[in-house]
């Protein structure tokens, strides 16, 4: 395995008593597109700007690209898109980009060639001289993901990039990242919708309540983390399903919608004895798939019924 | 180092290019030419007074008087010798407007010094009061010449005297007139005020700007707080100065095309005018600048603090009030120092850092200074800016990437020592 490009080493922080990221550990390797999931109120922010440096872990540690120092040290080397979204109102779109290229170290013309450029190729070269405030919300998000880009980070970090993009923006935002992968640069991103995280991500890591669930390649996680899956839709006549899904010998969980339902099987169960059971009991099937579960069910089972309990938003610093 | 650099000239390009800026450079000098010429304008509006003088004196009396009043520019007098009815037709022609007043002098007006002035308006003090100067200096003079005084003696007798001014500094005069002292502690006063406050604000809704926005996490993960503080001080600080060095100049010539200027708006220029021209010495330059600085730099740390545990406009209205109300007090206390420099009020209220800034200069312009008591004050500045700079940069530090409601006293006194 490469050498990792960010290791996070039992990182912990809390927040007056309550443990917002509790001993968090995970690598990842350079090149990939890595996807940070949990729940609202996991801790993806807060591990997030561990990571930036903007706040100090309270036990732990965080490498960047293996050496010592920190993140500020690199800061040249990693762009950050935060979720919550701004830039200068008052500013013109390319002074602004300028601006913050050059927070990173960029010289001025070469920043401003860049940041033209960035402009030009998502639609916004008319716009350029044009105040922040002047900018739709969707444009306003290409400009700040453009100055997260501009001084060609070798990791990028972006908290939930795809938030409140309408579907044109955030698929010209996919092809960028996917783009992004292929020049070598590792992309770090944070979600809670699985279905971004499925298409996009090679590698990731579920956290709830600041706490590692699962970590690593997708194809290993849906491997591991679950059981045989199972969707099977009925032709009218259900027979005795549902007692069938109840039989805990059998079934571990059902969603049952009547005419179709989700199953997920008790490990070493045979889903052809389920299947043979079903028909003697005179149900009608009209279809009987063995499925690879979807993140979002690996995602639902992990996290389950804990996430639903309400978390306190936290602030940055200790109060304690 | 090229990063706090590029802090710097955002602040400074973006509030220079902003209208706001504009604004007060153009106002402010506005404001100015108001205050110089607007009296100026007022005390002589209309141009001279016509006026007749109807010589009752049957000597050569009323012809002088008319010749006096024709030397000055406020009356444009003729004569008439008084007779049956013409009083009467001249007061047509003041109803008619066609003239200003009718000056009556009676036969026995050198005796008893008593004459009579009609007019529409008799109560602009300034023409009343010119009639009385040149009434009584004729009659004066006849008066004299009736009990035998050479004109000669007289004339030296007349002879005016001009009372100089002068402030000392040290043992040297420093060419500032008591007039021109008043004046310029005032003004200085007033700008000094003006222009902390003013940036200071500047300061706290730029910090406010990048943490409302969230920029600010963007912007400490590549560069360290105290060097972002640094460089947006530096950069607002750098406009004032702009701004300051745009109504110097603005000022200078306007001072200096004063008389010309009222002269054009139908004015007269009289030299014991409401202000006379300030003469900024260099040393006055240089502590009126260096308080500046110093004020600017303590205040605006405050403000930042201020901007940096606000999460919003509103709220951050209400955190500055308090430093609002030290500069208010700092600025009120002058016309105490003007009253008596050396009071012990104003001596306190000079060498307190908070109070300072605004205190010292005033006190400088107002009168003599024991340089013992500037140095002091300037020490103490200097400690006050270093002391409140470390609060207010862990304040800044830990309340820019603060969410939710604005900290307590106690929860600012644990953000500074867990900083």
């Amino acid at each position: 395995m490469t050498t990792p490009i960010l290791v996070l080493d039992g990182v912990t922080k809390r927040f007056s008593g309550h443990t917002a990221v509790d001993g968090l550990s995970l690598a990842i390797p350079p090149g990939v597109i890595y996807g940070l999931l949990g729940p609202n109120g996991a801790g993806k922010t807060t591990t997030i700007r561990m990571i930036l440096d903007i706040i100090r872990p309270d036990a732990g540690s965080v490498r960047l690209f293996s050496e010592t120092g920190r993140a500020r040290d690199h800061s040249a080397r990693v762009g950050y898109l935060p979720e919550e979204r701004g830039l200068y109102r008052k500013m013109r779109v390319v002074d602004v980009l300028v601006f913050l290229a050059e927070m990173k170290g960029i010289e001025r013309r070469v920043a401003r060639a860049r940041a033209l450029a960035w402009l030009e190729r998502l639609g916004l070269g008319p716009w350029r001289l044009r105040r922040i405030d002047e900018l739709s919300k969707g444009m306003q998000q290409k400009v700040q993901f453009i100055s997260t880009l501009l001084h060609e980070p070798a990791l990028v970090v972006l908290d939930e990039p795809f938030a409140g993009l309408d579907p044109v923006n955030t698929q010209v935002l996919k092809d960028v990242v996917l783009e992004l992968r292929q020049g070598g640069v590792t992309v770090l991103f944070s979600t809670h919708i699985m279905e971004q995280a499925e298409k996009l991500c090679d590698q990731l890591c579920i956290i709830a309540r600041g706490r590692k669930l699962v970590g690593g390649s997708l194809s290993d996680i849906k491997r591991t983390s679950s059981g045989q899956h199972l969707t099977i839709g009925f032709d009218g006549e259900a027979g005795d399903a549902a007692r069938l899904f109840a039989e805990r010998r059998l079934v571990k969980q059902v969603d049952d919608y009547g005419q179709y339902a989700e199953l997920e099987l008790t490990p070493g169960a045979d889903p052809q004895e389920l299947l043979r059971l079903l028909v003697a009991s005179g149900a009608r099937l009209s279809r009987f798939q063995v499925m690879e579960p979807s993140l979002h069910k690996i995602f639902m089972d992990l996290v389950g019924r804990d996430a639903a309990r309400p978390v306190v938003r936290e602030e940055l610093i200790t109060r304690a | 180092m090229p990063k706090v650099l590029a802090v710097i000239r955002r602040e400074f390009v973006e509030r220079v290019r902003s209208k706001w800026f504009w604004v007060s450079a153009i106002l402010v000098p506005l404001f100015l030419a108001a205050v110089i010429l607007l009296p100026a304008a007022f005390a002589s509006s209309g141009g001279p007074k016509r006026i007749v003088v109807v010589d009752g004196t049957g000597s050569t009396f009323g012809q002088r008087v008319t010749e006096a009043l024709r030397a000055g520019t406020t009356f444009q007098a003729s004569r008439v010798t008084a007779s049956p009815g013409v009083i009467d037709s001249l007061m047509r022609e003041v109803g008619a407007k066609r003239l200003d007043g009718v000056l009556v002098l009676a036969r026995d007006v050198v005796r008893t010094g008593a004459a009579e002035y009609r007019a529409t308006n008799v109560s602009s003090l300034r023409d009343i009061g010119e009639l009385r100067r040149v009434l009584g200096s004729v009659v004066t003079t006849a008066r004299l010449e009736r009990a035998g005084i050479d004109p000669a003696v007289m004339a030296r007798a007349e002879q005016p005297i001009t009372l100089a001014t002068q402030k000392i500094s040290g043992s040297a005069t420093t060419g500032e007139s008591s007039a021109q002292s008043f004046s310029l502690a005032y003004f200085m006063g007033i700008i000094l005020y003006m222009v902390i406050l003013m940036y200071g604000v500047n300061v706290k809704s730029s910090v406010l700007e990048e943490k409302t926005t969230r920029i600010v996490e963007v912007l400490v993960s590549s560069i360290r707080p105290f060097a972002l503080l640094c460089g947006k001080v530096v950069g607002v600080g750098a406009v004032s100065l702009l701004q300051l060095a745009i109504w110097a100049v603005a000022g200078r010539v306007l001072f200096s095309q004063r008389a010309a200027l009222a002269g054009r708006m139908g004015g007269l220029e009289t030299d014991g005018g409401l202000f006379q021209v300030p003469h900024v010495s260099t040393a006055t330059a240089a502590v009126f600048l260096a308080y500046f600085l110093g004020g600017f730099l303590l205040y605006s740390a405050m403000f930042a603090a201020v901007g940096a545990m606000s999460s919003s406009e509103q709220e951050a209205q209400q955190a500055q009030q308090p430093l609002v109300l030290v500069l208010v007090a700092s600025f009120l206390s002058m016309f105490a120092e003007l009253n008596d420099p050396s009071s012990t009020l104003a001596v306190v209220l000079s060498v307190v850092p908070f109070s300072s800034p605004i205190a010292m200069p005033v006190r400088w312009a107002a009168g003599d200074l024991p340089p013992v008591e500037l140095a002091g004050s300037l020490v103490l500045l200097i400690a006050g800016i270093v002391g409140v700079t470390w609060v207010a940069a862990r304040i800044y530090r830990v309340g820019i990437l603060m969410t939710g409601k604005r900290p307590s006293l106690r929860e600012l006194v644990r953000w500074v020592k867990a900083a």
